[in-house]
């Protein structure tokens, strides 16, 4: 009886010595105590290593299925199917199944099977003496890793240590740059000072000190590539008349040993941000494009990972990067900031200092978003990050120019304000109004309609027609608002006055001035009001009188026209 | 046994716990934290307190009981949770790592944890705390069907088990008679409105103990995870315990 046991390291098939064992399982393991008692019972025929990691876990995978994978399929034609009257022992049923059908070899697997298994696995590290125990544990380790990430769909470019790891060297790589060009500043400066005030630029200053070396070299060394030309010339005046101090070869090679590496890396230093823009846009493409590389790249290091920033709510990832601010305001009830490290990016830049805040607060609810599906999503494209940073964009515009939105309704559409129209209007004397001739026209429209004349219109009627204007004006005013009942009353008893005067032009010019100090509509509505309520419907016609008592006040003559056409 | 660090004024004393391998921070709050295996990070935004001990920094993690039903059962008083430094611990139902990662701090870099989790969403979780941690064994699998991981686990000394699922009592037997050691010890947490809501959990602790015992698991201990969580058990006992010497 042979038994197959899989192991992280490879498959071994073990012969059982004594058959009679299996029958006894309970007790097998009282022989498997001791590495001696285990070899008595079972012993090594044979066993296959795994060529590599990939054949490792294609064995695993296959393990786990249940299927027989092309090592297991290799070493069982090899080694088994040559004993067909033997039996093969096998931890899964499964497996044994699919060995059966494909090389008719007769599979057990029962609770007896897996004590024998059982007991094999606890002395596996004796019986399979070629394999020490940590490496036996690293495989099993690398094995368990590579097949969880297979389980998990684990793509490598979608590991965000890189990125943050690339963006810490960065900020290092800045800094020790700048300790070393300070450092060769000053070091050389001691041979040229003047040079360092000349050449402000890093880079330059750093290869001319390369190309230089000593003061003497410098009118015959040519730096036309480095430095433009005024400079250069400076540089060789300045040389001649340097009051820097005598320094011998060996410092000079120092020194251009210090500039070697200073240009090193600061070249590396853009390889690095190349790579960081590369790996940021392969892991995290909808957040780079909405904020950046660098700033999401900053976003995700302070956060620690991707998911871990795709955890954070949108108003976290508004001020990551201000914590101190932050708690401080809190401490002290003040004003929180309104942005952390976002305002780095070029959206926030581009704003006026007034709408940084609410761009800012915009841009760190759609980059929280687009950083969820960077995290979780399965397939990486950038629709969503483009599409949001179209809204943002739009969002900028908008606040620019002011934002007009119509209140009401679905606040899509633009506020529309009507012409503003100044009520101060200028008044002109009514000439018309100094004439006391009757209008015949305007006497025959009256008469023409049907109406029901006033009891007093009919006692003045030649005499006292302006006056009758007066009251038929009033009457005509259709009733509106009443809340100005004093000025009513006063203007009533002003009519009253007018009309035991009896001087009609006079009359007019006062009535004209009352109606144009009060909103006579309501006034004269009243009055109107109160005649009306003696008589039936009258004054269709009445309001053609009063147009002849042009007060020139246009608005009132087209309230009075409005009216008219109301009424009729 | 760690004298007190004096940084930013807070004085805590690590006293190591009856357990191998825990240790009790007496400070301002006393709290059960364990030794840090990565100095310097923290798994699930725990606190973590330094220690100086002469020259050398030694920081160790705080341990949540009410995030981690190990540590609440630590605190309820549990006598043996039997994950002594250097053992093998098989961790079913592992999540996102939280108590995986102290068990780890526990039986410390010559132990080993293989730590199980069916889902996937923690199981990247998982992945990634024990990508750092390199006595953690990352298995993401069902635990119902141990025959699938059989490649990638030897023998171990201790199943702990916190599946919450109502066949757990299987789930346990199975996975121990394929992995557990004869005379190994298992540590289950039981959820009784997991096991079966509309019974009183008492008697759904007996009927699972009941059920533990006919799988050759023998109980020894059970304590309830009062004040921590409600209606939870753990039971520890012995799998195939060896019989004992007739004199």
């Amino acid at each position: 009886m042979l038994a197959l046991f899989e192991t992280p390291a490879g498959y071994a098939i073990f012969k059982l010595l004594d058959e009679k064992k299996l029958a006894q399982s309970e007790n097998l393991y009282h022989d498997f105590t001791t590495a001696e008692g285990a070899s008595r019972v079972v012993k090594l025929k044979h066993f296959e290593k795994f060529a590599d990691t990939t054949e490792a876990l294609a064995a695993t995978t296959a393990a786990v299925e249940g299927k027989i994978s092309k090592s297991l399929k290799k070493m069982l034609k090899k080694h088994v199917v040559k004993d067909l009257q033997d039996q093969l022992l096998v931890a899964d049923a499964k497996l044994g199944n699919a060995i059966k059908d494909k090389f008719n070899v007769s599979c057990v697997s029962n609770t007896a099977v897996q004590e024998l298994m059982r007991c094999i696995r606890s002395q596996m590290d004796s019986l399979l003496a070629g394999l020490p125990k940590k490496e036996m544990t690293a495989m099993a380790l690398g094995l368990a890793h590579s097949l969880s990430r297979y389980k998990l769909k684990f793509s490598p470019d979608k590991i965000d240590t890189m990125i943050v790891q690339a963006v810490c060297l960065l900020d290092d790589l800045d800094k020790e740059l700048n300790n070393y060009i300070m450092r060769c500043r000053e070091w050389y400066g001691w041979h040229f000072p003047e040079l360092g005030k000349i050449i402000t630029d890093n880079i330059a200053f750093v290869k001319t000190v390369k190309i230089i070396g000593m003061r003497e070299y410098t009118s015959s060394s040519d730096l036309s590539d480095i430095l433009p030309e005024e400079i250069e010339e400076k540089v060789k005046e300045a040389a001649e008349i340097s009051m820097g101090t005598e320094i011998s070869e060996d410092d000079i090679q120092n020194i251009q040993h210090l500039c070697d590496q200073v240009i090193e890396i600061s070249s590396y230093r853009t390889q690095l941000y190349d790579y960081l823009r590369s790996r940021m846009m392969a892991m995290a493409p909808n957040l780079t494009v909405l904020v950046g590389d660098l700033v999401g790249a900053r976003l995700i290091a302070h956060a620690g990972s991707l998911i871990n920033l795709a955890k954070h709510p949108a108003s976290t990832v508004q001020i990551l990067g201000a914590e101190k601010a932050l708690f401080r305001a809190l401490k002290t009830k003040k004003d929180t900031p309104k942005y952390g490290l976002i305002y780095h990016s070029a959206l926030v830049g581009q704003t006026s200092t007034v709408n940084k805040g609410k761009i800012s607060r915009m841009l760190a609810a759609k980059a929280a978003l687009a950083t969820r599906v960077d995290a979780l999503g399965d397939d990486s494209s950038l629709d969503l990050g483009a599409e949001h940073k179209v809204k943002v964009e739009a969002r900028i515009r908008l606040l620019d120019e002011g934002n007009l939105r119509r209140i009401s309704g679905t606040g899509k559409a633009k506020a529309k304000f009507e012409k503003y129209h100044g009520k101060s209007e200028v008044k002109h004397y009514p000439v018309a109004a100094d004439s006391t001739l009757p209008t015949k026209r305007k006497f025959s429209e009256v008469d023409q309609s049907p109406k029901k004349p006033l009891i007093e219109e009919i006692e003045n009627n030649e005499s006292e027609r302006p006056k009758k204007k007066i009251k038929v004006e009033d009457e005509s005013e259709v009733p509106e608002a009443d809340y100005e009942k004093e000025q009513k009353k006063k203007k009533k008893k002003k009519n009253k006055d007018l009309e035991e005067a009896g001087t009609s032009g006079i009359s007019q010019v006062e009535q004209a001035d009352n109606e144009n100090v009060s909103p006579s509509v309501t006034e004269s509505g009243k009055k109107k009001k109160k005649k009306k309520s003696k008589q039936a419907d009258e004054s269709e016609k009445v309001p053609e009188d009063s147009m002849d008592v042009s007060f020139a006040d246009t608005s009132e003559k087209k309230k009075k026209k409005k009216k008219k056409s109301s009424e009729d | 046994m760690g004298r007190p660090g004096f940084k930013g004024g807070k004085n805590v004393v690590i006293l190591p716990h009856r357990h191998a391998g825990v240790f009790i921070a007496q400070g301002k709050e006393d709290a059960l934290v364990t030794l840090n295996m990565v100095p310097g990070e923290a798994v699930y935004g725990e606190k973590r307190i330094t220690v100086e001990d002469g020259e050398k920094k030694i920081e160790y993690r705080v341990w949540n009981p009410f995030r981690s039903k190990l540590a609440a059962a630590i605190l309820g008083g549990v006598e043996q949770i039997h994950m002594p430094p250097g053992s093998k611990v098989l961790y079913l139902g592992a999540a996102s790592g939280t108590t995986v990662s102290h068990v780890s701090d526990i039986v410390g870099p010559e132990g080993l944890v293989y730590a199980v989790e069916f889902s996937h969403r923690s199981g990247r979780d998982l992945l990634n705390m024990a990508k750092k941690r390199t006595n953690v064994v990352p298995i993401i699998e069902d635990a119902r069907h141990p025959q699938k991981y059989r490649m990638l686990v030897g023998m171990v000394d201790t199943v702990f088990a916190d599946v919450a699922q109502p066949d757990q009592a299987r789930i346990v037997a199975l996975n121990a008679q394929y992995f557990l050691k004869n005379g190994g010890h298992y540590v289950i947490s039981i959820k009784a409105s997991c096991i079966d809501s509309t019974a009183q959990p008492e008697a759904v602790f007996t009927e699972e103990v009941k059920k533990l015992k006919s799988d050759k698991l023998k109980p020894q201990e059970q304590i309830t995870l009062e004040p921590y969580e409600r209606d939870h058990a753990v039971v520890v006992g012995v799998f195939r315990p060896p019989a004992k010497e007739k004199s």
